[in-house]
């Protein structure tokens, strides 16, 4: 049934733009920036899920943990490298910390694109499938082995991701550090390995959303362009640094984004996303399940 | 030493003649570069020159930094397009056409984002930039979408061009310079500095970031008008992230917040990448790491290195003419 | 004559009443003292009265008029100028361009406004660094120049939000001497301050709340001997 076909395949999309999504979310949650060069975590992630697998003819069950890997090793290094001055104080940049971020990660965003494409090229490469199965049938419903197979790991890691930071040592200080940077620096919390756990899960998160999509969207240099945005409304949406925001937001957007594709229109389908990041922007500032924040 | 910087009109003053003395060079250029192609190189660096001024009013003066520069300039280009493609209208009525109309969106788009500050204000005006180039890409009938238009041109010669473009780049300069200098140019840098204290001091917010947003946005459509009759050409792909990316460059390279910094920057960067074209199309590589170098441990550009360098040396200005004459 | 009427306003965060039912007024000319504990609502009360935060009920009326709901900049041109907890310079102006802003904002012509300015600034005493950046001053000067913004216009009531913490004593001897002068010349201060000595010496009338409400209203000598107000400072066993 058409229907079923549409949510059940809105929802697994969900659950990949949900990976992509939740740790921009804690980015924010953490520095209060948006990182435009997230959808290019996500290309890595793909470049080494494929590359690795297709170089070394390893198998891509082996390969998946050493996408994430790279996702993390880039992260880490992002955070150091470029956003300490967003928290030390000899930010030349001054009260436009945010403005800095924004140059920077945009910056980042080209070079990596870029790099990538000079360097390896810019032909697509075709990611290995998990499973081998073509399709599967769950009752009415039907996808191919290796979408099901992604989408149950998606599931398991968020879950892992969610559990580590309501209940983990590291999550709890992570958490704490959104709440309260200074606070919780005076309080004994390194909020700088703060900060670099969490650029370091993010990264490691959106590759693996990379990795895993790879045989559905091949990996180009500019295929974390798409990604990040829907990330970007994602984020408003469930209010920026709400992770249980964000997962709900992501599904509602696959599920919309399903649909619209059949019955609005094909071509327009990327401009639902900016549409409404538009006016949630304008409207409920705050997202879904966001915060305000007193200003004076 | 640090004298001649500390007074801000001085400042104010020796980046005018400094951003004149860079026009001047370019003036003259012609007399060794003959090659029309490089010149054509120059005439577009002189587009990028205008859309950097325009997104340095809006982001180094006043503190709003859209992503949306390069979508003003593709809609000028547009207006002008489609309105010779469609009514056969003379670019007489096609370049003014492209500022107002540039202008209104902008207005419109500085009135939602109001209240936005930071990413917020970074996310929307980049998914209107994606919004805009969308539209005009699925809207086939009227614009042919990714096949682009052609569009008439207006001088026969390449020089005429190169001058007319230098000129309205001076005019944009000083026009930008006299802005700053008046009462309008201390309101737009303290909304930069502090949005809270400048409402408290009388400062009307809304008026001034809206007027910010329409100015940038009608020099940036008229930049792209101009580009338009110039290449003959128009495509969404002027409104690409990837060429704000490029405006952005040029500022944060040139020096963000200051006169000079746009215009030397998009001269270097737009002729730094021809030449670095030849070499292997290494460009986009090479100034994204500058960007980043330069905004990691350089913020005011090149421009900044300079007047370090300058004060430094401790030059001073030509000694005023002796009281006891 | 009432140049300020505060009339039953109250706020709400939450849960939380900042401020409860606050009714007082200030005439014109008059130096008042505005004291009471850390979180007795006072920052809550000049945000309101200078635009930042709007009251859920009551109103406020300045000569008559009732500016409930006007923006700060609006406020700022009838007359209400104010001083900010956190100090508020622009940093990447200069000392001059800083209070440049203010006047042209008001509406002096430009050369007017660059004399008073310059004015100013010999009174604060910062003439050495009338060119520097305002982000190069030291926290005390930063203070000194917010304080001076103030007067490019004489403003209609000054709402001065504890100019004197943590400023060194010259500094505050300064704004002292700029505020008796020009209290001394018929201007109308609203002062809040925790610094005792300077309330006595320079408000004969002070106002002291407590958890959003007004507990005290009168001379200020009369204020600080109030059981009341001695109880909410420093608890019940002291009163």
């Amino acid at each position: 049934m058409l229907l079923i076909d549409l949510t059940v395949n809105g929802l697994i999309i969900g659950l990949f733009y949900a990976l992509m999504a939740i740790g921009l979310s804690l980015i924010f949650g953490i520095l209060r920036i948006v990182n435009f060069a997230h959808g290019e975590f996500y290309m890595i992630g793909a470049y080494a899920y494929t590359l690795i697998a297709l170089f070394f003819g390893i198998s891509p069950w082996l390969t998946l943990p050493c996408a994430f890997i790279a996702g993390m090793a880039l992260g880490w290094a992002t955070e150091r490298l470029l956003m300490r001055p967003l928290y030390s104080g000899y930010a030349s940049w001054g009260v436009m910390k945010d403005e800095y971020a924004v140059i920077i990660t945009f910056a980042l965003s080209l070079l990596l694109i870029n790099l990538v494409d000079k360097v390896i090229g810019p032909n697509g490469y075709r990611g290995p499938s998990l499973v081998a199965t073509t399709r599967v049938e769950i009752g009415p419903f039907m996808a191919s082995g290796h979408r099901l197979m992604a989408a149950g790991i998606a599931l398991l890691v968020l879950i892992a991701v969610g559990l580590f930071v309501r209940y983990s040592y590291w999550g709890r200080q992570i958490q704490a550090v959104a709440q309260n940077r200074l606070g919780a620096s005076l309080a004994g919390i390194d909020t700088a390995k703060a900060s670099s756990i969490v650029f370091a899960l993010s990264g490691g998160l959106a590759a693996l959303a990379g990795a895993l999509l790879s045989p559905i969207i091949n990996a180009t240099p500019d295929v974390g362009a798409f990604p990040a945005v829907k990330s970007y409304v994602i984020v408003v949406l469930g209010g920026m640094g709400s992770i249980p925001g964000a997962a709900v937001a992501s599904l509602i957007l696959g599920v919309l984004e399903s649909f619209g594709a059949v019955y609005i229109s094909y071509g327009y389908r990327d401009t639902f996303g900016l549409v409404i990041l538009i006016l949630v922007l304008l409207f409920r500032p705050h997202g879904l399940f966001g915060e305000r924040s007193r200003e004076v | 030493m640090a004298v001649i910087f500390n007074d801000t009109r001085m400042r104010d003053r020796i980046q005018l003649v400094f951003s004149l003395g860079i026009f001047a060079l370019v003036a003259l250029l012609p007399a060794i570069v003959h090659n029309e192609y490089w010149q054509g190189v120059l005439i577009v660096s002189m587009y990028f020159a205008m859309l950097a001024a325009a997104w340095n009013l809006l982001a180094g003066y006043t503190g709003q930094f859209s992503l949306a520069p390069a979508a003003f300039g593709m809609i000028g280009a547009y207006v002008t397009g489609l309105l010779s493609y469609h009514f056969n209208a003379p670019p007489l009525v096609g370049i003014p056409a492209a500022v107002v109309v540039a202008a209104a969106i902008g207005f419109g788009l500085g009135r939602i984002v109001l209240r936005l500050r930071g990413p917020y204000l970074a996310l929307t005006t980049l998914s209107f930039a994606e919004i805009c180039r969308l539209v005009i890409s699925n809207s086939i009938e009227i614009t042919r979408g990714d096949l682009g238009l052609n569009v008439p041109g207006i001088f026969d010669h390449r020089l005429t061009w190169y001058y007319v473009m230098l000129g309205v780049l001076v005019v944009i300069q000083l026009g930008l310079y006299f802005l700053l200098r008046a009462p309008a140019g201390l309101y737009l840098r303290a909304i930069r500095d502090d949005e809270i204290a400048a409402a408290s001091r009388g400062v009307k917010i809304v008026l001034w970031k809206t007027n910010a947003f329409t100015l940038s946005a009608a020099i940036s459509g008229l930049a792209g008008a101009l580009y338009g009759h110039f290449a003959q050409f128009v495509s969404p792909e002027l409104g690409l992230l990837s060429q704000t990316g490029i405006i952005v460059s040029m500022v944060v390279i040139g020096g963000l917040a200051t006169l000079p910094g746009p215009i030397g920057g998009a001269f270097l960067v737009y002729v730094a990448s021809e030449f670095l074209r030849d070499f292997g199309g290494y460009q986009l590589i090479v100034f994204a790491l500058l960007v980043i170098i330069f905004a990691r441990f350089f913020r005011e550009g090149l421009w900044g290195l300079f007047r370090r360098a300058i004060e430094r040396t401790g030059r001073r200005p030509a000694p005023a003419p002796s009281a006891a004459e | 004559m009432a140049c300020l009427s505060i009339d039953s306003v109250s706020k709400f965060f939450g849960g939380h009443k900042a401020l409860d039912d606050v009714t007082f007024s200030v005439n014109e000319g008059e130096l008042v003292g505005l004291i009471g504990p850390n979180g007795s609502g006072k920052t809550t009360l000049i945000n309101i009265l200078s635009g930042y935060l709007s009251a859920d009920s009551g109103d406020v009326v300045l000569d008559g008029r009732p500016i409930t709901g006007l923006r700060p900049e609006a406020l700022a041109r009838l007359g209400v100028l104010r001083m900010f907890q956190l100090t508020r310079v622009f940093p990447r102006m200069s000392v001059l361009d800083n209070l440049l802003v203010t006047g042209s904002a008001l509406g002096l012509p430009e050369a007017e406004a660059d004399g008073r300015a310059r004015e100013l600034i010999e009174d604060l005493a910062l003439t050495r660094m009338m060119h520097l950046d305002a982000g190069q001053l030291s926290g005390g000067q930063r203070k000194l120049l917010e304080f001076g913004s103030c007067f490019m216009v004489p403003p209609r009531i000054a709402l001065l939000d504890e100019p004197f913490a943590a400023v060194h004593p010259t500094m505050k001897e300064i704004m002292a001497g700029v505020i008796r002068r020009r209290h001394a010349a018929g201007q109308t201060f609203l002062l809040v301050s925790h610094d005792m000595p300077v309330i006595v010496e320079l408000c004969p009338r002070a106002i002291c709340m407590n958890a959003g409400a007004v507990i005290a209203d009168e001379k200020t000598r009369a204020v600080l001997t109030d059981p009341v107000v001695i109880e909410a400072y420093l608890g019940e066993a002291a009163a």
